[in-house]
């Protein structure tokens, strides 16, 4: 009870920080930037952790949700539609597109969804570019109106609901069905989980929230100077890549691996200029090769490891004595329970 | 009438093109049950290193395709021994295959930028004095670079059905796809196999991308279409279908060449996609499946 308490006073006073930050402090519009494309992140992650750290599939086109969205809602909003309701429909419209990848991919096992997933991003990138070939701009009036903070709250309130929304997720019924298709999908559909239908819905909502952020996306950067950077391979690289160093299958560790993402970024691309991207392949490789549940899965074996070193015991011990089921979880720190 | 035929003939010359880049990605998926993502990538290097080759040593592109496969068999070896054999301890083939997607997609990451600090972001192609002419038979126009393209394809998907059904390397091969435990109980060395594989693989990405460079420009950043048009073909020839994966690239190439006749050649890889998701529908193990 204490732990859970000590884990809501914590956010509370990261989030009272968080809002009061643009009253209070004037950090500067670099840093105001740097923070909204922060919070794009964290959506981004969570929706591909959802569906990839707790269901098990791989997305690799994430940007196909999130560059439908933005496009949907620059144009809805441009069409004079206030802002909130433009980000839900276009959230809303990447339904279509999941339904169209997802439904005869995630009857398959391998690799067909990844696949699936790649090929629509790239796909429609080509649609949308062949059909906008310029640069999509929205009247000057809406420049003009350009303000930081209104982006600094809504991106505040999308993160804050992405996070909500797949920390419930994980504690209900819905997560439970979800990771056990993670963890061994026929002894789910053996248990009687229609797995399939999980899985559609897990692709659904993390379609949303992905959509969220393109939302947010179109709301922050008002004009496209080219089409395709929107559907880019970057954002479902970053995506993932966010999700998995942080820690695919934990609510916190996308948090982290997006703010060690942006914060990386801006440091290096300005030392480094096109070798930072080299870098980032490479750390990603070293965190699925040696830390596979992320930054938070090395946090957890520390932390195990401690508590072990104050008792004193042996693991070996340790390991004929526990629960087998307990021990394999404990000692092999994530065979079992390992994502991907 | 003599545009479709020559459209139709075109989609082969490019069908057999597609086999050829979908050939090293199938034949790691068939024996390790890897996905290697990072197969474009491979592709698009050794179409740089035989684009070098020409530019400062004058070597003619399809002399120099065994160099290339040198080159890029040794950076097979170097891919498995890095990356890939770690995951042989992981105790699920599924977890390898997500672990595999993972790993080459950091791959990619690599690779890409390397090149573009290499080479720079500019669309690289070798122009021959044989470029541009064509053979012509009765008013159908085939290029030189194509044909060749297209039997260079045919003799290593042939090279590469013949060693994998008629060598003992080949039954070893295929001994270790079917069952790795019991091959290698049978005194199969199943981790060497696995790592000549590789570097056939990626030697097999060289000789693609070679081809590739004489007819196509090349870019950094192409590697991922080239791959999407792979997986496609090894969807259309069924996983672990080795021998159909060039009459499956055909088939593609001819689908997607036709099309042309009726939408936007700029659509292509969105018939592709469509392509594939019909596949996925109504037959999942792939066109030449006898399931």
């Amino acid at each position: 009870m204490t732990a859970s308490w000590k884990k809501l006073l914590t956010t509370g006073i990261i989030l009272v920080i968080l809002i009061l930050l643009p009253v209070f402090a004037n950090v500067g519009t670099s840093i105001m930037n740097q923070i909204v494309t922060l919070f794009i992140y964290i959506v981004l992650a969570q929706s591909w952790n959802l569906i990839g750290g707790y269901t098990g599939q791989i997305n690799l086109g994430i940007a196909a949700f999130f560059g439908c969205s933005a496009m949907v809602t620059h144009f809805i909003w441009a069409a004079g539609a206030p802002i909130y309701p433009a980000i839900v429909a276009g959230s809303l419209s990447t339904v279509l597109l999941a339904l169209v990848i997802g439904i005869p991919t995630l009857r398959l096992k391998g690799m067909y969804f990844a696949v699936g997933t790649l090929a629509l991003a790239q796909a429609a990138a080509i649609i949308v570019q062949n059909i906008f070939p310029k640069a999509i701009n929205m009247p000057g009036s809406y420049v003009q109106a350009f303000d930081i903070n209104s982006r600094y709250y809504l991106g505040l309130a999308l993160a804050v609901i992405a996070v909500a929304a797949v920390y419930f997720i994980s504690r209900s019924k819905l997560g439970l069905a979800l990771v056990s298709v993670r963890d061994d999908e026929q002894a789910a559909q053996v248990t009687g989980v229609n797995t399939f239908k999980y899985k559609v819905i897990a692709l659904l909502i993390s379609a949303v929230l992905a959509g969220l952020a393109g939302g947010l996306y179109a709301y922050f950067r008002l004009s496209f100077y080219h089409t395709s950077t929107l559907f880019g391979n970057d954002w479902s690289f970053d995506a993932l890549m966010a999700a998995v160093i942080g820690g695919a299958g934990t609510i916190v560790g996308p948090i982290i691996g997006s703010i060690f993402l942006v914060a990386l970024e801006y440091i290096f691309s300005l030392t480094l200029g096109q070798a930072n991207l080299i870098v980032f392949g490479f750390l990603f490789i070293l965190v699925v090769l040696f830390l596979p549940q992320g930054f938070m899965g090395g946090v957890e074996v520390i932390r195990s490891r401690l508590s072990r070193f104050r008792r004193g015991s042996n693991p070996e011990i340790e390991k004929n004595t526990s629960l087998p089921g307990i021990n394999e979880t404990a000692l092999n720190g994530n065979a079992n329970h390992s994502v991907i | 009438m003599n545009s479709v035929i020559q459209t139709l003939l075109i989609g082969v010359i490019i069908g057999s093109l597609y086999g050829l880049v979908a050939l090293g990605f199938g034949l790691i998926m068939g024996v390790m049950k890897f996905v290697n993502i990072a197969h474009g990538s491979f592709i698009i290097i050794g179409g740089f290193i035989s684009y070098w080759l020409f530019t400062f040593l004058g070597i003619d592109p399809y002399l120099s395709i065994p160099l290339v496969m040198i080159g890029m068999f040794v950076m097979g070896l170097v891919l498995y021994q890095l990356l890939f054999s770690p995951l042989l301890k992981l105790p699920r083939p599924e977890m390898r295959l997500d672990k595999s997607l993972l790993i080459t997609f950091g791959v990619i990451w690599i690779l890409d930028n390397i090149e573009t600090l290499i080479w720079t972001p500019n669309a690289r192609t070798i122009i021959t004095s044989y470029s541009a002419s064509t053979l012509n038979i009765a008013g159908i126009r085939l290029s030189y670079t194509g044909l060749i393209g297209l039997g260079i394809a045919v003799m290593a998907a042939v090279a590469l059905h013949f060693t994998l059904t008629r060598t003992y390397f080949g039954k070893h091969v295929r001994a270790a796809s079917e069952d790795s435990g019991a091959a290698s109980l049978s005194g199969i060395n199943v981790r060497r196999v696995y790592l000549i594989s590789c570097g056939i693989a990626a030697a097999l990405a060289g000789v693609a991308g070679a081809v590739i460079v004489t007819s196509y420009s090349i870019t950094p950043s192409s590697g991922l279409s080239w791959l999407l048009t792979a997986m496609v073909v090894i969807v259309l020839a069924g996983e672990g279908n080795i021998t159909y994966i060039l009459p499956a690239g055909i088939v593609l190439g001819v689908i997607q060449s036709a099309s042309t006749l009726v939408v936007s050649p700029a659509y292509q890889q969105p018939i592709a996609l469509i392509i594939f998701i019909l596949i996925l529908m109504i037959r999942p193990h792939g066109l030449f499946a006898s399931r």
